[in-house]
């Protein structure tokens, strides 16, 4: 099929299946409604699939055309490929808001790298996660949930707006599928609707995540009002040569200005420093959701919207500053509260927050490669275990606080491996898939001009591994403990268990397109910066004026040959730090289990300030919602008294004359007459006195 | 399309729009022995007729395709209405649409049967009455829309009030008097300023012999209210008298809209008015102040428009906020949903002062798109109301888990309502922020009076808009279940979620959001060249001509003297637009400080 039709079709399929659910789920479909979507979702999957095909050839034959224009071994810019430069042209289809005379702002598609790399991570943790979700979303007996319709209809839009995001080739158009993806999270997370904590979750998540789009609404606003269009491409064009509408200059306070309002939309829908307190709320929903939305693909969104605008933000030193410093303080920040945490989808949640903040630690130095390349891995890994700590959940009737059971390993040998296998690579394990992609952020970090941003990556890694596997050991080793009222653990079935391998097996080998071989390196094998980033390269090889993109562009022209053997000891400083960590983590919980105890006495007000998640919340509702509460209550009173109070008043002009003139109306004769006799005066008196 | 409008009644298409429903309702309230059920089926299908005359005169008008590329008017139809043997009185019943009117002509003409559907159960008392009182509301606010003659136009304006009051005076809530009575000497009030300023236009247009051509019959000297003679008469207006008659029409418009300060009737007529009437008050009659400030102000007082745009911006703005915090506080399911609608309508005014054409078809838009959300919205509180008679956040709750049908439609409409991209809210919001932010950018077609500052204060109002609506979402639906102690009341043949005649209602109106919402070129091809044509040529036009050169010249002088006055000049082909323009530039950049300082 053409590239085309393949774009529109990834798209409209899961819609398809979404709404047909929607319409006759609860009529004719109830338990089976799980089909519709999920066949939607493959075959979007195959889709997307077929179209990386497609791309990877157009970008090899314009690469070797170009190649061949300019001599085999010369240096190829990858912007300049024929293949790439035909991709980035979105293509319109259809013509939807009138912007003025005769300008549009289309719904148009933009098929590139980029997006192929998020179609493909979105795309195959969705089908896992359906999958998931058809053994998730029923008891025991295999009767499915109250609303097992709707939870499935919900799913579908989400994987329909969650692909209008990635696909979008305008800026309107992406703000159209981040507000979906906001609508199907608050639907999700507030699928136990009758929860009030679920309900309030859901608003909550909304809410935060409208203050950010708050800015990136008005970042697309200043772009529109600065380039005077919204397409990605024209946009961008006109940033690198420095041009803003009608060829006058970029100014940089211009363009610093857009990139910190896009980021504002980022910070809220990837959960960052200061607007994250909706994303470990937002665990109130199903577990497979918290797996797909708040953990793999939506949360992300923040990230891809940034490495899109790579060219936006790299011709910006201060907003990139800014991105790298609040992607390091969440990803430490997260980590302190992920220590001290009971509930094991909260401190997953924290861990969410915690590897975003690496991501855009990545982005914030220029990594913009290596920041996807994260993306991509994490998605795996983290889909894992959060399935993994729903499949503990649903085995222990509903129950999550790992301090009320333990020990679950022999029971539950299928979760219990899947989950060790992600949690090794969220630790950052040697040969595991994060390994890769974290060292390269920590490498790109200290190579650039904040170095200190790398040293805080590494000193979270540190506690990523420790609090990974407190989480691991409280609940998988020592005796075995099951909260009251569960008689015993069992694995879940085979739709549950499934998707767990096939992740687990992600969690592996997702690394690994990332990775070259043969070139010395760590092992004496791998090398970073393999077949991934090259795919990729062209779509970051315009964000110049920033020396650690010049630099990754310059690694993928060479082979990754600056990645020589001097760096190597950040590698085994790595993977050290994360075995430090599991080892403390074991000796802490299997070995001494009153160690944590004493420490967390002893740091005392530290612990309850990680513990009590930094008062944030507390903090928000003091100086934002309560204020907000007195000044709307403030309105309605002036409505009532001071604005009524005026119309009173003015009302009370005519009625005052009504009042002094209702005397003269009495309705006595003798009134009247003496009225009359008076008048008469006057007028004989006005006569005669003119006379 | 010769079939249609080659016959007597296809000539009297609008007519017969306005005089169907008015026919019908003295039909309905002549026949005493009907009883109540045929009452309803025949109001409901006459306003079925008037929906399929409306169609067939949208059908007539898309035929016209040169109306629709050049913005003018068609479908007229003009008759003397009142004249004087010397012709020194000339006033006429002239009918005709454009782009701008035939939308709000489809909102009406829409929302009506499904208003009208919509009061089957709830309406036991009087029905006859109050089904007349309906039709007859149709056939006047058809009648404003259509009107293409100022004094027919007041008429039709004035005469909407009489309908309305009986409705809310007689099948409203406990306080409906005093909410009729509040309703109909405010909105009354302004209107009689407005009728000065009426009748001083058209005394002004018989006291200076009407040189546009376009009323050729027209005899010198003689008083006419015909738009196209007033649209002519801005170059002989001093600013001393636009301004003046910019404040008389404001006052009638501003409280019908109705903008901040002038606001307050409207959440108490909402909250006494029967559903039926809240709905045809939010959705249409709301929209005959910004219609006016559209058809009227704007075109015929292009000056002041320009000069006291920021003013009007500035409490649209203030309206836009307060309206949303007062929304959020309130318990009262159905107050919110009124001062949500001041809100809303705060971006209606913004997106028309500024003056471009993406904020004006925003604005027209918008009157649209808050039509259908808040109708339905009404619609849906009226839905719950009927079967526990509150609408007290306090006693209901949970609803979601024993009316999911209900809840599905409250949440998609308060989605539209706040502006979820991919349905109808989002393209008109998305508009009217797009126009007021590039207000003062002179590209692509000149620099409007507003800036940068509105469209961000204004923009909050979207952040203000979801906090107050999800607060009503999760209150009804959320939670745990909580209801009156008697349950749903289902004595009127109702059942405990929508009934199909319920869902048939709300239907069709999400159908028109998620259309609009995916598609809107359909109506914006309808309303832009309409716009260009009838409200910003008229407003900023690129050639300047007659009086007002000599008039803008003096005020840039003014302005340039002004030291507050930071704009930078930026090229522009002709050069004269940019100067005539900057005179609002400098109220705009004090009154920045102000909401700046805000």
């Amino acid at each position: 099929m053409e590239l085309k039709t393949l774009a529109i079709l990834i798209p409209l399929l899961p819609l398809a299946g979404s709404a047909l659910v929607g319409a006759i789920g609860l009529r004719g479909l109830k338990d089976r409604s799980h089909w519709l979507v999920l066949a939607g979702v493959t075959a979007a999957l195959f889709c997307a699939v077929s179209l990386f095909y497609q791309v990877n050839t157009e970008l090899n034959r314009g690469g070797s055309e170009t190649a061949a224009a300019i001599g085999a071994h010369a240096q190829i810019d990858p912007s300049q490929q024929v293949g790439y430069g035909k991709l980035a042209e979105s293509f319109t289809i259809y013509e939807w808001i009138p912007a003025g005379a005769a300008d549009w702002l289309n719904v148009t598609f933009r098929v590139d790298p980029l997006t192929i790399v998020m179609l493909l991570t979105v795309l195959s943790v969705s089908t896992m996660v359906v999958m998931y979700s058809v053994g998730y979303m029923r008891d025991h007996h295999g009767h499915a949930e109250l609303g097992y319709e709707r939870f499935f209809a919900f799913l579908g839009l989400f994987v329909f707006s969650m692909c209008m995001l990635v696909l979008a080739g305008n800026f309107l158009l992406l703000y159209l599928g981040w507000e979906l993806v906001g609508l199907c999270s608050y639907l999700l997370i507030g699928f136990y609707y009758q929860k009030p904590s679920a309900a309030a979750a859901a608003k909550k998540a909304f809410l935060v995540n409208r203050i950010g789009d708050f800015g990136f609404g008005l970042g697309i606003l200043l772009i529109y009002l600065t380039f005077n269009t919204l397409d990605y491409q024209e946009v961008f064009n006109m940033v690198a040569n420095s041009k803003m509408a009608g060829d006058l200059a970029l100014s940089t306070e211009r363009i610093t200005t857009i990139a910190l309002l896009l980021f504002c939309g980022a910070m809220g829908k990837s959960a960052q420093l200061p607007l994250h307190v909706w994303l470990p709320d937002a665990m109130e929903g199903p577990t497979p959701v918290s797996a797909l939305i708040h953990a793999a693909t939506m949360v992300t969104a923040g990230v891809y919207m940034v490495a899109r605008c790579s060219v936006i933000f790299a011709a910006s030193p201060i907003a990139m500053w800014i991105v790298g410093a609040i992607g390091a303080a969440t990803a430490l920040f997260a980590a302190t509260i992920a220590l001290t945490q009971f509930d094991m989808k909260r401190i997953l949640a924290y861990s969410t927050l915690s590897q975003l903040g690496y991501m855009f630690l990545g982005l914030g130095v220029g990594a913009f490669d290596s920041a996807m390349f994260h993306l991509y891995t994490h998605a795996f890994f983290k889909a894992c275990l959060f399935l993994g700590a729903g499949s503990v959940m649903h085995a222990m009737a509903g129950e999550i606080d790992i301090r009320r059971f333990s020990g679950l390993r022999k029971a539950m040998p299928i979760t219990y491996f899947t989950f060790l296998i992600s949690g090794l690579a969220l630790a950052g394990v040697p040969l595991l898939s994060a390994f890769w992609s974290k060292d390269e952020i920590i490498h790109a970090a200290l190579a650039s001009s904040t170095p200190w941003l790398g040293w805080i990556g590494l000193v979270t890694a540190f506690l990523t591994a420790f609090y990974t596997f407190r989480m691991i050991f409280m609940a998988f080793h020592n005796e075995e403990r099951l909260p009251r009222g569960v008689e015993h653990a069992h694995e879940s079935g085979v739709w549950m268990s499934a998707p767990l391998v096939l992740l687990a097996i992600g969690a592996v080998f997702a690394g690994y397109v990332g990775v070259t071989t043969g070139h010395g390196g760590f092992l004496g094998m791998f090398e970073p910066h393999g077949a991934f980033h090259h795919f990729l390269a062209p779509n970051f090889s315009d964000a110049k004026g920033h020396e650690m993109t010049v630099a990754a562009a310059q690694g993928v022209a060479h082979g990754a040959g600056e990645h020589g053997s001097e760096s190597h000891w950040l590698m085994w400083l790595s993977s050290g730090l994360a075995f430090y960590g599991i080892f403390n983590a074991w000796y802490f919980y299997t070995r001494r289990p009153g160690i944590p105890l004493a420490i967390a006495l002893a740091s005392g007000s530290v612990y309850k300030l990680f513990y009590h998640k930094y008062y944030v919340d507390e903090l928000y509702d003091l100086v934002f919602v309560r204020p907000l509460r007195r000044l709307g209550d403030m309105c309605y009173a002036c409505d009532r008294f001071v604005i009524n109070g005026i119309l009173w008043i003015i009302a009370a002009i005519p009625r005052a004359i009504g009042f002094l003139l209702r005397g003269w109306q009495q309705g006595a004769m003798q009134g009247y007459a003496l009225g009359m006799v008076v008048g008469l005066v006057v007028i004989m008196w006005w006569v005669l006195a003119n006379a | 399309m010769t079939w249609l409008t080659d016959n007597f009644l296809g000539q009297h298409l609008l007519s017969m729009l306005i005089i169907v429903p008015i026919l019908g309702a003295i039909v309905i309230y002549a026949r005493s022995s009907w009883d109540a059920v045929f009452v309803r089926r025949f109001a409901m299908g006459v306003s079925l007729v008037t929906l399929i005359i409306t169609v067939l005169a949208l059908m007539a008008y898309l035929h016209q395709s040169d109306a629709i590329q050049n913005g003018g008017y068609t479908l007229l139809e003009q008759a003397n209405w009142i004249g004087s043997a010397d012709a020194s009185i000339h006033i006429q019943y002239k009918l005709a649409v454009d782009g701008i009117s035939m939308p709000l002509i489809l909102l009406a003409a829409g929302l009506t049967p499904l208003a009208i559907w919509g009061s089957f159960t709830s309406i036991q008392t009087r029905q006859r009455e109050y089904y007349a009182l309906m039709l007859l509301l149709h056939g006047a606010m058809l009648g404003v829309f259509a009107a293409r003659d100022l004094l027919l136009f007041y008429v039709f304006f004035e005469f909407t009030l009489i309908p309305l009051y009986f409705l809310i005076g007689i099948w409203g809530g406990p306080q409906r008097q005093k909410a009729a009575n509040m309703f109909f000497i405010y909105t009354l009030a302004g209107s009689l300023l407005t009728f000065a300023g009426v009748l001083y236009l058209g005394w002004k247009a018989s006291w200076i012999a009407p040189t546009a051509g376009a009323a050729s019959n027209l005899a010198a000297g003689a008083l006419t209210f015909d738009l196209d003679v007033l649209y002519n008469l801005a170059p002989h207006l001093c600013s001393g008298e636009q301004i003046g008659l910019f404040i008389a029409f404001f006052a009638g418009f501003a409280i019908k809209v109705p903008l901040f300060p002038f606001h307050t009737w409207l959440p108490l007529a909402h909250v006494e008015a029967p559903t039926a009437g809240s709905v045809i008050l939010a959705a249409v009659l709301l929209k005959l102040g910004t219609y006016g400030f559209l058809r009227l102000s704007l075109p015929m007082l292009p000056q002041a428009s320009i000069e006291l745009a920021p003013y009007v911006a500035t409490l649209a703005v203030i309206g836009i906020i307060y309206g949303a915090l007062a929304a959020w506080i309130q318990t009262d399911v159905k107050k919110l949903v009124a001062y949500s609608s001041v809100s809303h309508l705060g971006f209606c005014l913004l997106g028309m002062f500024c003056l471009k054409a993406a904020g004006l078809t925003g604005s027209l838009l918008y009157m649209i798109n808050h039509g259908l959300s808040t109708g339905a919205l009404f619609l849906i509180v009226g839905m719950i109301y009927e079967r526990y008679h509150t609408r007290e956040l306090a006693e209901i709750g949970g609803l979601a888990k024993k009316m999911p049908i209900l809840a599905f439609f409250l949440i998609f409409f308060t989605m539209s309502s706040i502006g979820l991209p991919g349905l109808n809210g989002f393209v008109s919001e998305f508009l009217v922020l797009l126009g007021t932010f590039t207000s003062d950018d002179p590209k692509p077609d000149g620099a409007g009076p507003l800036g940068v500052w509105y469209a961000v204060f204004a923009a909050s109002g979207i952040l203000l808009g979801a906090i107050y609506m999800l607060h009503m979402a999760r209150g009804v639906l959320f939670g745990p279940l909580k209801e009156p102690g008697h349950g749903a009341d289902t004595s009127a043949g109702l059942t405990q979620d929508l009934t199909r005649r319920e869902v048939g209602i709300l239907v069709p109106l999400a159908l028109a959001c998620v259309a609009i919402g995916v598609y809107p070129k359909m109506l914006t091809n309808m309303m832009q060249p309409a716009l260009d044509h009838a409200v910003l040529a008229k407003v900023l036009p690129h050639d300047w001509s007659g009086d007002r050169n000599v008039d803008a010249t003096t005020i840039q002088n003014q302005t340039n003297q002004n030291p507050t006055s930071r704009k930078r000049q930026r090229p522009v082909d002709g050069e004269r637009t940019v100067q005539t323009r900057k005179q609002a530039t400098a109220t705009q950049t004090t009154l920045n400080h102000i909401v700046g300082a805000r």
